[in-house]
Order: structure tokens, then C-alpha cells, then sequence
């Protein structure tokens, strides 16, 4: 197994002078090729921070980050950006759509991005948007499709240019529990056929039980891990809910 | 109590939309303020009540700039109730009644409207004066010293912009009875509908520009249509036409030329395209009128500005081509002439570079074997030897040298125009002098002259031998000819001077006071086309400027979507300024198409070559423009990149 992503006493301060916050407190972490892990605690334990520092859209304030055998901090602007494009997929924690796109072209952006040839462009697209059941959405702009729709496009998006690493924040924010469980699966497979290493936070014990290894956040460190080894997901899910409630933490 | 406070901390709030408003307002009633007051200034009416063309250009620019003020008044008005519309709905929210908040909006509006047109004139009267007074500084005008408030200035100003304040405060009246409280909240989030548009409308804009252009192209004299419709409503048919087609074309043929691009993938979806068109598509109905006002005023702004530069420029031809010569006058005897060559010696500024004393002889022409429109049957011409021609065209200089034998002759006709004088080339004619008859050959034409044409006529040169024959049965008339070297403000002092110790009946021509008198009748259409250009551009780089730059901050957020998934910043900076490129670009083609033909159509009956004066126009405003472009482009790029992290 070779580690995708490695990461060694991440600090995160907000606030200037004065008035500091710390938000990450000193996080080590190592994820393995196609791992599928998740992230939980309470609201505004740094669980998004940690998301966006991993993947290179913040910086941390300390700390040294690789991917893919990569350092991530001394690149330059321009490597960043290739590498974002090529290697990373993101689903954020508001769905991030371009309103002047249409939900197809918000999905083919980064392969356009990229130069991928315009047949093949629609070919993926189109597939992508099959298995996230969005395919009659395709011509519609983000304003005239629901937040679920909005956030299954934005997920279509972050996968279809296949990336090594995906992280998403609370992809089923806004999902009833049928499209969120049609989301996770999708992810899941994704993560089982192609390898796809995925670093998901949730707030739902249900959405975590689908990853292989949950990492649990508290005051900016990482408190606790689980692991699902060869469990039943009806398992992983006691399990954790078993944790969350040993946090004092509200479950859903 | 609560909404007075919840007003006035608004107002706090909202500073700066209010005051870009309350700016604008201002700037509006400014430049029409100062346009109106030199239309009323006596001095300039002095100056236009002779000429025609003047006249016509103020009225038409006054017109113009009516349109401007109007469209630019209510743009910035409808940009500021945009801005607050969330404003009024938090209001309805709070249960203040419509028709309270109705009233509210209006006198808020109508008072910074009365407000803006005092502070307006105010600055007009002082900026004018300055202003004025610069520009005849600069061009060496002297007529118009003084600049007073006019009364007639103030009171147009305020007739028309009182109407413009009043429509703008009832427009801000029914915004709240026009919308409902939803999408006052929504009021700068809703997605709009990717514009679609129909080929039909498309090539209607086509077809309507093309009429326009065909009638401002057609012969006056000859066209059905402007005979039929006049001349008062015939060019107003074609701005009509010109200026909806132009709207048109911005509104539906660009989306449709855009759509078209959307539509094929292979070029749409490759790289920043796929960004860059989808945006431009979003934003350009929004912007077709504001596009369409720029275009009308770069248009207006180069036709104006190539129409002064070009009669200007043909002043400085066209005095070259009457008088080659810097001095010229009939002799007055061998002590006049020396007196005078003392003086001219003596004068400061101004060195000789050459003297000639030439006599030519005066003849009359019998010119019935060649008819034309603008001579009789008889002509007087000046007759010169070859010898001397040589000589003058030699200090002249880009003159060509000629070699004349027997009956030989060559015509020089600085007014030569092919469609209305004698088909002198090739043409036959007879010399009378006392007893002696001599047939010549014009063998060349040429449409210069070496002598001033304040003195002499049109030229006719013969071989030496011919030119002494006929000398010998007549009196020559003695000319004396100076070229001089130096400023034209002293050879015009100079004139002066000479003038004083020259009779009448030596007929003095100088190059240098013809120059000037030219330059008097231009000065005020150079003037006002001056004014006119900066003020236009002054206003449509801005309007550009400001309204890019509200979008650009409506864009952040999209912008960083695309930072975070991996676009370089190099690749948005492009699309940046493919997009200025285009918003900028439109307008600038545009006005400069309907500007070649509007000048094509006014110079063609003067068969004047306005090739240069225009290009150098359409080039240095290109310039300025290009400055705008980039300088727009720059911070665009800076406010949409500039909150993203990395
Ligand atoms: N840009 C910022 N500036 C200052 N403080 C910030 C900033 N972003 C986040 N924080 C603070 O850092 C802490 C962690 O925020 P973060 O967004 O990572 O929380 P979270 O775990 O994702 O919470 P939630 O579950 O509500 O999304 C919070 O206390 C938040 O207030
Ligand atoms: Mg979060």
C-alpha cells in the first residue's frame, strides 16, 4: 500500500495579532491509497479547515503537507493549479456551481480545463451524470435545480475527471436519506473499483459508516479513529454512534 | 422616528452608492451645462451666425448630448435603486406602508436630483470659464476672452434636467409597486436565463444599419429619398435607423454569434473558453444598451473630431496649394520695392530665402473650344516664361521642372477640378498681344501654382522665345515674390507691417494671414469637436470603467470557484481581458464603422482626401481608449483574484 497523503503537526491559526484562534492544533495524519475516510465532531471543531488545508486551497500556518509524494507547500501558484486540476476533485460544503454554466458544462469545466477532446468531454460527462441520476438536468442552470440536484451536479464535477483524491465536505448536507445513500454508494464504488482515495467530513454517523476509517475532530485535534475493518456497515454505524455519544456530541 | 433612522443610517450605510450616484448626476448636468452655455455665448454665436455648418453642428450636438445625459442619467439611477432594492424590502418587512416608502423614494430622489443640478452649475459656471480659456489658450484664439453666466444656459439646463429628475424620482416611486417582496430580496442573487436570441431580429439589425448606411452614403443631389424626405429628415432617419440597429445588433446578434460559439463544443469546451463565452453571454443583454450609448458617442465624438482635424488639415493644404509663396504683391515702382525689402530684411523672426521679381503679362483667352460650367467664353490668364516657372518651382520645392518648345504650353490650376473646369489638357488656344496672334498647345495640366492665386490667376507657361514675342506688345505687369523662413506669427506681423507702407492696389497675399483667417473660421468647430471628444470620452471610458468593475465585483465568487478547482490565475487573467477585450472592443469598431461612413457621406460632395486627418484621429482616440481597456482590464483581474487564498 503507498500513502497518498501525508501530513505532519498541522497548525491552523486564524486572527491577526492580538486575537488568534487556533483552529487546527498540531494534526498528524496518513491516508493510504484508496482509502475512504471520514471526518466528524461538533460544528467549528476545524473539520473544514482540516479539509481545506489538506487540499491545497488554504495554507496552514505550520506543518508540512504531501500528496502523491509530493510537497504540497513549495509549489508555486501555477503547479497548484495543475495539480488541483489533475489530481484533485472537490465537493465543497456549499455545491460551488457556476450560475452562468449549465449543470452539463459545470461538470465538463475542469476536462475542458485540462484539453480533454470535446467528444470525449461529453461522453464522460454524460456517464458521470447517469450514475448521480442527474442526466435529464443536464441543460438546466443551477438556479432552476434543487439543493440535492445542486450538490449530486457538484459531486458529478469533482468525480469526472477522475482524481486521485477527492475530498468532500458534507456532500449529503442537503440529500433526503434516499439520494444520500444513492450518493454514498456512488462514492463507495468509485472508491472500490478505481481506487479513488476519498477524505469525506460529515455530520451524519450514517454517512460516516460508509468509509473505511473515521477520524473524529475535536478543538482542532484529532481525538479519536475508528476503523471498520471487515464489519458490517449496521456495525460501523453502532460503533460510531457509540463514540459520538461519548462525546456528548448530538448524533445527527 | 424608527424610519427616519432607519433612513439616515442607511444613507451612512450606503455612502457610496449614493454618492457615485449623486457623481454622476452631477458630471451630467456639468458637461451639459458648459455645452449649453457656449452655445448661448454671444461671442461664438457671432462667429456661427455666418457659417451654417457651425450652426447645424451645435444644434445637432446639443441634441446628442441630450440623448447622453438622458440615457446616462437614468442608467446611474437604475444602477443606484438595484443597489437597494433589498433596502426597500426590509422596509415593506418592517411594515411601513408601499405608498409611504413610494413618497420616501421620490423626494429622496428628486432632492438629490435639484440638489446635483445646483452643485452642477455651480461648477459648470466656474469650470467653463477655466476650461474655455485653456482650450483658445492652447489654440491661439483670441476671439473669446470672456465667459459669463448665461441666463438662457441656466434656464435650458434646468428645463431639461428638472424633466429628467422628475421621470427618475417617479421611476423610484413605483419600484416598490413593481416588484414583489421576493425579489427585492433576491434582488442581486437571481440567476438570469442564458439569453437566447432570433436570427430573424439579428438580421434585422443587420438590415438596418445597412439602409442607414446606404442613405448617408447616396448622392444628396441625385437620391430619390433625400430629395423626397429633405434634409432635416432624412440624416434623422438615419440615426434612427443607425442607432436601433446598432441596439439590435448588441442585443441579438452578439448573443447569437455567442450562442453559436457555445453551441460548438469542440471550440467551446477547451480550456478558459468555455469560462470566458459563457460569462460574456450572461452579461451582454445587460450590457447592450450601455454598449450601444458608447458606440453612438465614439461615433459622434470621431465624426465630430475627424470633421474638424480634417478641414483643419485642409487649411494647411490648402493655403500651401493657393499660396505657394510666403509674400506676394504687385510692384510700386523700383523705391517702393526697395523700401520694402529693407523692411522685410529688417523684420525679426523671419529670414529670406529667396526673392524673385517676375513680369508676367496679363491676357485674355477666348475659350469657346472648350466650354465649362465655371468660366465664360473668356478668360484672363497669367502668362509666365519657363525660365521663371523653373526658378520658383525649384525654391518651392516637390514642384516638377518643365522643358517647353514652339507652341508648347502648360496650364497651372491650383483650383483644378476635373468635374467643373476647361478640358484645359490637349486644348488649342489663341494668344492675342497688340498685332501679334500665337497659337499654343497645352500639352500639360498641372492643379498647382507657383504664384499666389490672390494675385494671379490661373497660370499659363510658355517657352521663353514665345513668352518675349508677346512681352514686347504688351505691358507686363511686375510682381515682386518672397519665400520666407520662419514662425507665422511673425511673418503675419510682418504682413501687417507691410501693409501699412504697401498701397491698396499692390493686392499683398501672405501665406501667413490667409493661414490664420482660415484658422479663426475652424477655431470654434476645432473647439467644440475638442470639447465634445474629451468629454465623451471622458464619460463613455468611465461608464465602461465603472460599470465592469461592479460586475467584476458581482464575479468573486465565481472566480474563486474556478481558483479552487485548479484554473491558473494566468488563464484567468486572459479570460479577464478577452472578456474587456470584447465589452471594449464592440463599442470602438462600431463607432468607428458608422463614423467612416457618416464623414464619407459629409466630405464626398467636397471631394476633400480625409484619409490621414481621420486616421490620425480614429489612432490617437484608439489610444485613450486602449488606456481605459487595459487599466479596466488590470483591476478587474486584481478584484476577482484578490480575496482568493494561494
Ligand atoms: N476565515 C476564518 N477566519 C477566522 N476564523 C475562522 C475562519 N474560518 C473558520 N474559522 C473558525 O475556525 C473554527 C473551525 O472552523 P471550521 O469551518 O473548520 O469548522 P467545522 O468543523 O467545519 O464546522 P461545521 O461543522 O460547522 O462546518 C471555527 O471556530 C471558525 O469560527
Ligand atoms: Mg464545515
Amino acid at each position: 500500500m503507498t500513502t497518498m497523503l501525508k501530513a505532519v503537526n498541522i497548525q491552523k491559526t486564524y486572527g491577526s495579532r492580538g486575537n488568534l484562534y487556533p483552529a487546527l492544533n498540531g494534526i498528524d495524519l496518513e491516508i493510504q491509497k484508496g482509502e475512504f475516510i471520514g471526518v466528524m465532531g461538533p460544528s467549528g471543531a476545524g473539520k473544514s479547515t482540516l479539509l481545506h488545508v489538506l487540499s491545497t486551497i488554504d495554507s496552514p500556518s505550520s506543518g508540512e503537507i504531501q500528496i502523491a509524494g509530493q510537497q504540497i507547500l513549495s509549489m508555486n501558484d501555477s503547479q497548484l493549479s495543475d495539480f488541483r486540476r489533475e489530481s484533485l476533485g472537490f465537493i465543497f460544503q456549499d455545491y460551488n456551481l457556476l450560475d452562468t454554466l449549465t449543470v452539463q458544462e459545470n461538470i465538463a469545466l475542469p476536462l475542458a480545463l485540462s484539453h480533454v477532446p470535446a467528444r470525449e468531454i461529453k461522453q464522460r460527462v454524460q456517464q458521470i451524470a447517469s450514475t448521480f441520476g442527474i442526466d435529464d438536468l443536464l441543460d438546466k442552470y443551477p438556479y432552476q435545480i434543487s439543493g440535492g440536484q445542486k450538490q449530486r451536479a457538484a459531486a458529478s464535477r469533482a468525480m469526472v475527471s477522475q482524481p486521485e483524491l477527492i475530498f468532500a465536505d458534507e456532500p449529503t448536507g442537503a440529500l433526503d436519506s434516499k439520494s444520500a445513500a444513492n450518493l454514498l454508494d456512488n462514492l463507495a464504488l468509485l472508491n472500490e473499483q478505481e481506487q479513488a482515495t476519498i477524505m469525506m467530513v460529515t455530520h451524519d454517523a450514517f454517512a460516516a459508516s460508509f468509509c473505511k476509517r473515521v477520524l473524529f475532530i475535536v478543538d482542532g485535534c484529532i481525538a479519536m479513529e475508528l476503523h471498520r475493518m471487515d464489519s458490517k456497515r449496521q456495525l460501523f454505524l453502532q460503533r460510531i454512534l457509540d463514540v459520538l455519544a461519548s462525546f456528548g456530541g448530538d448524533p445527527q | 422616528m424608527t424610519l427616519l433612522r432607519l433612513a439616515s443610517r442607511n444613507l451612512l450605510n450606503n455612502f457610496r452608492s449614493y454618492f457615485l450616484y449623486f457623481a454622476s448626476m452631477v458630471f451630467s448636468v456639468l458637461i451639459y451645462f458648459m455645452f449649453v452655455s457656449l452655445k448661448y455665448d454671444t461671442t461664438i454665436q457671432q462667429q456661427v451666425s455666418g457659417s451654417l455648418k457651425i450652426g447645424s453642428a451645435f444644434n445637432g450636438a446639443s441634441i446628442v448630448l441630450i440623448i447622453f445625459v438622458a440615457i446616462f442619467i437614468w442608467y446611474s439611477n437604475s444602477f443606484f435603486t438595484r443597489k437597494r432594492k433589498k433596502e426597500v424590502g426590509m422596509y415593506s418587512l418592517l411594515g411601513v406602508s408601499k405608498k409611504q416608502i413610494g413618497w420616501m423614494l421620490f423626494y429622496e430622489n428628486f432632492m438629490m436630483g435639484v440638489l446635483a443640478l445646483a452643485v452642477g452649475i455651480i461648477m459648470g459656471a466656474f469650470l467653463s470659464k477655466f476650461f474655455v480659456m485653456l482650450l483658445m489658450k492652447v489654440m491661439g484664439y483670441e476671439a473669446i476672452g470672456h465667459f459669463v453666466l448665461s441666463a438662457p444656459a441656466v434656464i435650458n439646463t434646468g428645463i431639461v434636467f428638472l424633466i429628467l429628475i422628475l421621470l427618475t424620482s417617479l421611476h423610484g416611486y413605483r419600484l416598490i409597486y413593481r416588484f414583489r417582496l421576493i425579489e427585492l430580496f433576491q434582488a442581486d442573487q437571481r440567476g438570469e436565463l442564458a439569453p437566447r436570441a432570433s436570427l430573424l431580429l439579428a438580421l434585422l439589425s443587420l438590415i438596418m444599419i445597412g439602409t442607414g448606411y446606404g442613405l448617408s452614403l447616396q448622392n444628396y443631389m441625385e437620391s430619390v429619398i433625400w430629395r423626397q424626405l429633405g434634409f432635416v429628415m432624412t440624416p434623422m432617419l438615419i440615426l434612427v435607423l443607425v442607432i436601433s440597429g446598432t441596439y439590435l445588433l448588441f442585443n441579438t446578434l452578439t448573443v447569437y454569434l455567442l450562442g453559436l460559439m457555445r453551441s460548438r463544443k469542440s471550440y467551446f469546451w477547451r480550456g478558459i473558453h468555455l469560462v470566458s463565452i459563457s460569462q460574456l453571454l450572461y452579461r451582454i443583454r445587460g450590457n447592450a444598451m450601455i454598449l450601444t450609448v458608447i458606440t453612438v458617442l465614439s461615433a459622434t465624438t470621431l465624426t465630430a473630431g475627424g470633421m474638424a482635424y480634417s478641414l483643419y488639415y485642409q487649411n494647411e493644404k490648402s493655403i500651401l496649394l493657393s499660396d505657394p509663396n510666403s509674400l506676394m504683391f504687385l510692384s510700386g515702382g523700383d523705391a517702393a520695392d526697395t523700401k520694402i525689402e529693407r523692411l522685410i530684411h529688417e523684420s525679426r523672426g523671419v529670414d529670406v530665402r529667396y526673392h524673385e521679381k517676375l513680369s508676367a503679362l496679363e491676357m485674355t483667352v477666348d475659350m469657346s473650344s472648350i466650354p465649362s460650367a465655371i468660366t465664360g467664353s473668356k478668360q484672363v490668364f497669367t502668362v509666365i516664361p519657363v525660365s521663371s516657372y523653373n526658378q520658383l518651382a525649384d525654391w518651392q520645392g516637390n514642384k516638377e521642372k518643365l522643358n517647353l518648345r514652339g507652341e508648347e504650353a502648360v496650364v497651372l490650376d491650383a483650383g483644378y477640378s476635373q468635374q467643373f473646369s476647361p478640358a484645359y489638357q490637349g486644348a488649342s488656344l489663341h494668344l492675342h498681344a497688340g498685332k501679334v496672334t500665337r497659337n499654343i498647345h497645352v500639352i500639360q495640366l498641372c492643379p498647382y501654382n507657383v504664384l499666389n492665386s490672390g494675385i494671379a490667376g490661373t497660370v499659363i507657361v510658355l517657352p521663353d522665345e514665345a513668352f518675349t514675342i508677346l512681352a514686347a506688345q504688351t505691358t507686363p505687369v511686375p510682381m515682386q515674390i518672397y519665400g520666407l523662413d520662419g514662425g507665422r506669427q511673425e511673418a503675419r506681423q510682418l504682413a501687417d507691417t507691410l501693409k501699412q507702407h504697401l498701397s491698396e492696389s499692390s493686392h499683398l497675399s501672405s501665406q501667413a494671414e490667409d493661414y490664420s483667417a482660415g484658422m479663426q473660421v475652424f477655431g470654434v468647430l476645432i473647439f467644440m469637436s475638442g470639447f465634445l471628444g474629451l468629454v465623451f470620452l471622458a464619460a463613455t471610458g468611465s461608464i465602461l470603467y465603472f460599470k465592469q468593475l461592479t460586475e467584476a465585483h458581482a464575479e468573486v465568487d465565481r472566480y474563486a470557484v474556478l481558483l479552487k478547482i485548479g484554473v491558473k490565475r494566468s488563464e484567468i487573467r486572459k479570460s479577464v481581458y478577452q472578456q474587456m477585450l470584447f465589452i471594449f472592443g464592440l463599442p470602438l469598431i462600431g463607432g468607428m464603422a458608422h463614423c467612416v461612413v457618416a464623414l464619407t457621406g459629409i466630405f464626398r460632395l467636397m471631394s476633400a482626401n480625409i484619409a490621414v486627418p481621420v486616421t490620425i484621429c480614429m489612432v490617437v482616440y484608439g489610444i485613450l481608449y486602449l488606456v481605459y481597456y487595459l487599466f479596466t482590464g488590470h483591476q478587474y483581474y486584481r478584484i476577482v483574484t484578490q480575496s482568493a487564498t494561494h
